[in-house]
């Protein structure tokens, strides 16, 4: 058994509706979880960029990009954990806010360059982004200030052009 | 009055441009506009009974001829029924080209009557698949489907057409298309095949490993002329069976489950292996870990996800088969390895001493005497269990296409329906069937099409009234305990055929079968040929579930 990995990988295809279908469908003939995924229209509007994350031990993780690489419609399979690439995840938190808590949730979200979007009844939701190794801790910093629910994007990444 | 082109004219004329002659197919309301268009084409339609039929029949053209096979079918229920069969043409990578009919375009998703959504259903046992909801795409994703489906690692390809698209009238009455843009396929770079010979050449117990990729690859000229001269002898796993001639003294015979022993002996003695068009499956490779422990791997594979993905491959070279076996050749050297050749010399004295008649006894005779009255070039169609290990031991492949059978899937009820597409496909060839009684009545339906258009096959059915190699595994490694294994002899076949319009005759391979086969050989049209076979005769060697290639066994109780 070799040791369980990270990836991320940006797949550019072409933008077909049942494009997804098809590579959901190689992580679950391999019973691998798709653990983070975003999409969007690149500025070719015939094409889009996937980013996903997925985790696994390194001999299954190269045969599902090859099965990725061998649908018809993908165009290009660019391995972003092995290349310089800049990968952040945003997240949307809403907090319960009393007097107590106010001005430690300021400060944190201030520290972290994040911003708070909404103020009503009690409740705020900010917005945080991180790189996505710092994501969790700031999960978890916020759960100890009263975080009642997120929603995470997920990894989005580019290539740096070195 | 001249008919309005319509979007079924736009598929007839794709079909022709890529020299479709002949499709096999079921209609229903959804399908009727291109039937309409197709009748007045020179393209042949033939009604199957059933349309997993139809896939068998376009995967047997397929096989057999090396182009593209057809299928054709209604939306729901019709398209449904040619799962089974895209699967068998998938798990062994046959080109064809399944149209489904669909419901209107503005009932999609509304659970409309006979909707189904079969791109979804196929979408892990297709290659590719287009559901086309304009005409606009309809001509360029049939081009692309013909594209996809016979290069690269071939495949079945689903195009799912929507009635009102096949019945809509086109701006474009000439049905042009925009170029199809394919990007080019992968290759390696050369140094890695510089590094395969050299292994090659420095080894001293060197075997080649050939798959079905090498006959999809029309590269078996070329792999002749490589073992040929670098002197290596070679296996085949069951797909690559005749992939070179056999009897040339360097065929070992093939690997596997019901292989042969000796072939799986020196795959595991030997010290370099090459394996060309060969996906490495648990049935040629049974445990990975005690496979060939102590050779070097080379592998030479169209298709990059077949490299790497059960075996550890030390070189990997991804490319077009008869490309690359064409580039090695000059690297290659000859070499005499003495010693190794008299060790296979040797372990093949012990083999054949240890297993009389192939492993086959009396049925396997029985088959080598059918092959014995029909033309060289006759293809055999085996169904899948006893009756297909026995063909496939024992049927002498003389040209790459003339052993077929459903290798990967292991479908029973393909061999009549497929045996329908070969002859189809070659008209001047001697086809013949060899299937068991449970594989012959999974699509006994079929007697119907070939007797309806008087399809001059030979249906051998080998019949011991059970699912003989379920009663063998049952026997083996279930105590003996045996159920739901048993058929029945309570069926008269003959009369069956008979009721069909097809001369047959019953035989007992224990008495001498001889005057049945010299009757089938006499017979114009199509002929059924019923061989009884004792419950207990089987197949051996066989390797037990969960053991090692070198650990086959000849009888109960070893």
């Amino acid at each position: 058994m070799t040791k369980i990995k990270e990836k991320t990988v940006s797949i550019l295809v072409n933008n077909k509706p049942d494009v997804l279908a098809r590579i959901a469908g190689v992580f679950s003939l391999r019973s691998f979880n798709i653990e983070s995924i975003s999409a969007n229209v690149t500025k070719d509007p015939g094409k889009s960029k996937i980013i996903l994350t997925t985790k696994g031990n390194q001999d299954t993780l190269m045969t599902i990009e090859k099965q990725i690489n061998n649908l018809v419609d993908i165009i290009q399979v660019s391995d972003l954990t092995k290349i310089p690439s800049i990968r952040r995840e945003m997240i949307l938190i809403r907090l319960k806010v009393s007097t107590a808590n106010q001005n430690s949730i300021i400060q944190v979200v201030e520290k972290l360059h994040g911003r708070v979007l909404s103020k009503e009844e009690g409740y705020w939701i900010v917005e945080v982004s991180g790189d996505v190794d710092e994501i969790d801790a700031i999960l978890a910093r916020f759960d100890k200030l009263g975080m009642d629910d997120f929603t995470r994007t997920g990894t989005v990444a580019l290539e740096q052009i070195a | 009055m001249k008919k309005e082109t319509i979007g079924a004219d736009i598929v007839v004329k794709i079909l022709l441009e890529e020299g479709v002659e002949a499709i096999f197919g079921y209609p229903g309301a959804n399908s009727l506009p291109l039937n309409d268009r197709l009748m007045d084409s020179p393209i042949k339609h033939y009604l199957m009974r059933h349309e997993q039929a139809a896939a068998h029949a376009a995967d047997g053209f397929a096989r057999a001829t090396g182009k593209v096979g057809v299928c054709m079918s209604t939306s729901g229920p019709g398209a449904t029924n040619l799962v089974t069969g895209i699967a068998t043409a998938f798990m062994d990578s046959t080109p064809i080209v399944a149209l489904t009919a669909q419901v209107n375009t503005s009932l999609l998703g509304q659970d409309a009557f006979q909707e189904t959504d079969i791109i979804g259903i196929t979408m892990p046992i297709v290659k590719h698949s287009f559901q086309v909801k304009k005409i606009e795409n309809l001509a360029s994703s049939l081009k692309q489907a013909f594209h996809i489906a016979q290069t690269g690692r071939p495949g079945p390809v689903v195009v799912d057409l929507p009635r009102d698209v096949l019945a809509r009238s086109c701006e474009c009455p000439n049905g042009d298309y925009d170029a199809v843009d394919m990007p080019d396929k992968e290759v390696d770079d050369p140094e890695q095949l510089e590094k395969i010979a050299r292994a090659l050449n420095k080894s001293e117990r060197p075997v080649v490993i050939l798959g079905g990729g090498v006959k999809l690859g029309h590269a078996t000229g070329e792999i002749k002329a490589l073992v040929e001269k670098a002197k290596i002898p070679f296996v085949t796993t069951m797909m690559g069976i005749g992939s070179v001639s056999a009897g040339n003294g360097y065929d070992l015979g093939f690997i596997g489950t019901h292989g042969y022993e000796l072939a799986n002996r020196m795959v595991h003695d030997s010290d370099f292996i090459l394996a060309v068009g060969t996906r490495f499956s648990d049935r040629s490779t049974s445990v990975v870990a005690e496979f060939a422990p102590m050779a070097t791997i080379a592998q030479i594979d169209i298709d990059p996800t077949s490299i790497g993905k059960i075996i550890h491959v030390d070189l990997p070279y991804i490319g077009d088969i008869k490309e690359t076996v064409t580039a090695l050749l000059p690297l290659v050297e000859p070499k005499e390895r003495a010693q190794w050749h008299e060790k296979i010399k040797k372990e093949k004295g012990i083999v054949c001493e240890n297993n009389p008649d192939n492993g086959c006894g009396r049925a396997g005779r029985m088959i080598s005497a059918i092959q014995g009255i029909m033309p060289d070039d006759a293809i055999a169609v085996a169904d899948v269990g006893l009756n297909q290990i026995w063909t496939v031991r024992t049927w002498r492949t003389h040209s790459p296409r003339n052993l077929i059978t459903s290798g990967g899937m292991g479908t029973m009820g393909f061999s009549l329906p497929a045996a329908i597409g070969a002859k189809v496909g070659m008209p001047d060839r001697g086809v013949v069937v060899i299937s068991g009684d449970g594989g012959f009545y999974m699509n006994i339906q079929e007697l119907a099409t070939i007797s309806y258009y008087n399809i001059p096959i030979k249906i051998v059915v080998i019949n011991n009234a059970h699912l003989g190699m379920i009663r063998q595994m049952q026997d083996l490694f279930f105590q003996s305990r045996f159920t739901t294994c048993e058929l029945g002899s309570g069926v008269d076949l003959i009369a069956v055929a008979r009721g069909f319009g097809i001369e047959g005759r019953r035989v007992a391979v224990d008495e001498d079968p001889q005057e049945g086969i010299l009757e089938m050989s006499r017979a114009c049209g199509p002929y059924l040929l019923e061989v009884v076979v004792d419950p207990e005769h089987y197949v051996y060697p066989i390797i037990p579930p969960g053991r090692s290639n070198v650990e086959m066994i000849f009888g109960k109780g070893e």
